[in-house]
């Protein structure tokens, strides 16, 4: 199945088109903020980080606002930094700019202040939406989707209807050619044996085990209980009664298909069909890690109900059950419970995910979109300094 | 598919020793599923929550999915509400 998208300078596709203000550190927020206010067709995307972070962890941060960047459904970027942080904006904008598209790099401390730098970044926007608003969408390859599985919110029919429905979708793009990054690894901690089992070299598998292992670790060597934040409350009222269970469900959103890279937080895949991504169970954390890594489109399986977006990727909600896709209609795209009422089979609704994953990807907003859900949470790896 | 759907009830797996209720189940309820028979709620099941099958010895291990989910923190008898209550998972804290 065939999409219309806009293609871009580095050979991808995007489903959107976007013009970014972005802060590469928390002091720049209000200047992007009121450069987007300011210039329709912008948006920004401020987030806590980019100061006093050292080695892997300032990396982290890095990687993560110059993948948002380069992701495909961003036309145009202008970087705005402070001066003294860390993670410097002539050096996120120099990677972002790798992608072919146009980048700009303001710097507050350079250029005298919030209203200079105000007005010359409006000015700067300007000619980006101009610019952005030029390309039509044209015919795109089912090859150039990436999808982000992602859940949140699970009950105890998530395993049951909306993630093996997911699988399905995750297993007909993967045929069509496409990638499915798969994500989450606290909610593999349980399940891992099973994705283990279907790596496609020993590499891939050592690397599947190593982060499960590592994530595990974190909590143990803390002397902590992962099960007290994940399950969530909600997760066990839900019926969910161990992180096994919540695990074993979760990682059927990827399919059945091997498993060919496992990439760290916020990587871009190298390899086509499943992919893992190794990110925490904190959605907006996980999703940004996805949309970094590249992907367009996000299927967000939900059964106590989560409204989260992104600012530059649709986020298409599944309802694991009907009395949510009931209560919470607004926020839902796909109703997954009918599987539960016997109405429908993990077949059909996974077809039907499939269907829309390519109508969203041709223009059609999701009820995140529509909402105005912009959630954006950099998942940190070190302490602040 | 190795899924089953029974009328109130979902056993998703062969190997299962707890079932997935469809919809609110109340105590009394006779459950019909598979040949080996049935079983009756022992007490009320709430949407989505699990009912046991057959009974899990104290220690034994709790499998949905065909899996370990975690293990019986005490006898768990066929019919009643196997959650938080009466087991425990096994990952993610010390042994």
């Amino acid at each position: 199945m065939n999409f219309l998208g806009f293609k871009r300078a580095d050979g991808k596709v995007g489903v959107r088109n976007h013009v970014v203000i972005l802060p590469s550190v928390a002091c720049a927020n209000e200047v992007c903020n009121a450069i987007a206010r300011k210039v329709a067709g912008t948006i920004s995307i401020p987030h806590q980080h980019g100061c006093a972070q050292l080695a892997f962890d300032a990396e982290q941060t890095a990687r993560t606002l110059a993948g948002v960047g380069k992701n495909p459904n961003v036309a145009a970027v202008l970087v705005i930094g402070l001066g003294c942080e860390v993670v410097n904006s002539p050096m996120i904008a120099s990677r972002i700019a790798e992608s072919g598209k146009p980048v700009k790099n303001l710097i507050i401390q350079e250029v005298g202040g919030s209203p200079k730098t105000i007005k010359e970044g409006i000015k700067i926007a300007r000619e980006m939406v101009s610019y952005a608003s030029r390309p039509r969408r044209e015919k795109a390859k089912p090859y150039s989707l990436i999808l982000g599985v992602e859940c949140g919110g699970s009950d105890a029919c998530s395993g049951l209807s909306a993630n093996p429905a997911l699988g399905v979708t995750s297993d007909l793009l993967v045929r069509e050619g496409g990638t499915i990054i798969l994500s989450e690894t606290t909610e593999s901690i349980g399940a891992e044996h099973l994705l283990a089992r279907r790596a496609i070299n020993k590499k891939v598998r050592e690397k599947i085990l190593k982060i499960v292992r590592r994530t595990e670790m974190r909590a143990l060597d803390l002397g902590l209980d992962i099960g007290k934040a994940n399950p969530a409350p909600g997760n066990y009222e839900g019926g969910i009664t161990t992180l096994e269970e919540k695990s074993l469900g979760c990682v059927m959103k990827g399919g059945t298909g091997k498993v060919m890279e496992v990439l760290e937080y916020a990587e871009m895949p190298t390899k086509k069909g499943l992919v893992l991504m190794d990110t925490p169970g904190h959605d907006a954390e996980s999703v940004t890690g996805l949309i970094a890594g590249g992907t367009q489109i996000i299927a967000f399986t939900t059964g106590r109900g989560n409204p989260l977006g992104s600012p530059i990727a649709p986020v298409i909600k599944i309802a694991t059950n009907s009395p949510l896709y009931s209560k919470m209609r607004d926020n839902m795209d796909i109703n997954a419970g009918e599987i539960i009422t016997g109405d429908k089979t993990v077949q059909e609704i996974g077809e039907k995910i499939f269907r829309e994953v390519f109508r969203v990807a041709n223009g059609k907003l999701t009820k995140s979109e529509i909402w105005g859900h912009r959630e954006f949470a950099i998942n940190r790896i070190g302490p602040s300094f | 598919m190795k899924k089953k759907f029974f009328k109130k009830i979902i056993l998703n797996h062969p190997k299962d020793n707890v079932a997935t209720a469809k919809s609110p189940i109340p105590p009394g309820t006779l459950l019909p599923f598979l040949k080996e028979g049935r079983i009756i709620a022992k007490e009320l099941i709430p949407f989505a929550h699990k009912i046991s099958i057959r009974k899990i010895p104290k220690g034994s291990p709790v499998i949905k999915y065909g899996e370990r989910i975690g293990k019986a923190i005490r006898s768990i008898e066929p019919g009643e509400l196997v959650h938080v209550h009466n087991v425990v998972g096994e990952r993610g804290k010390k042994g």
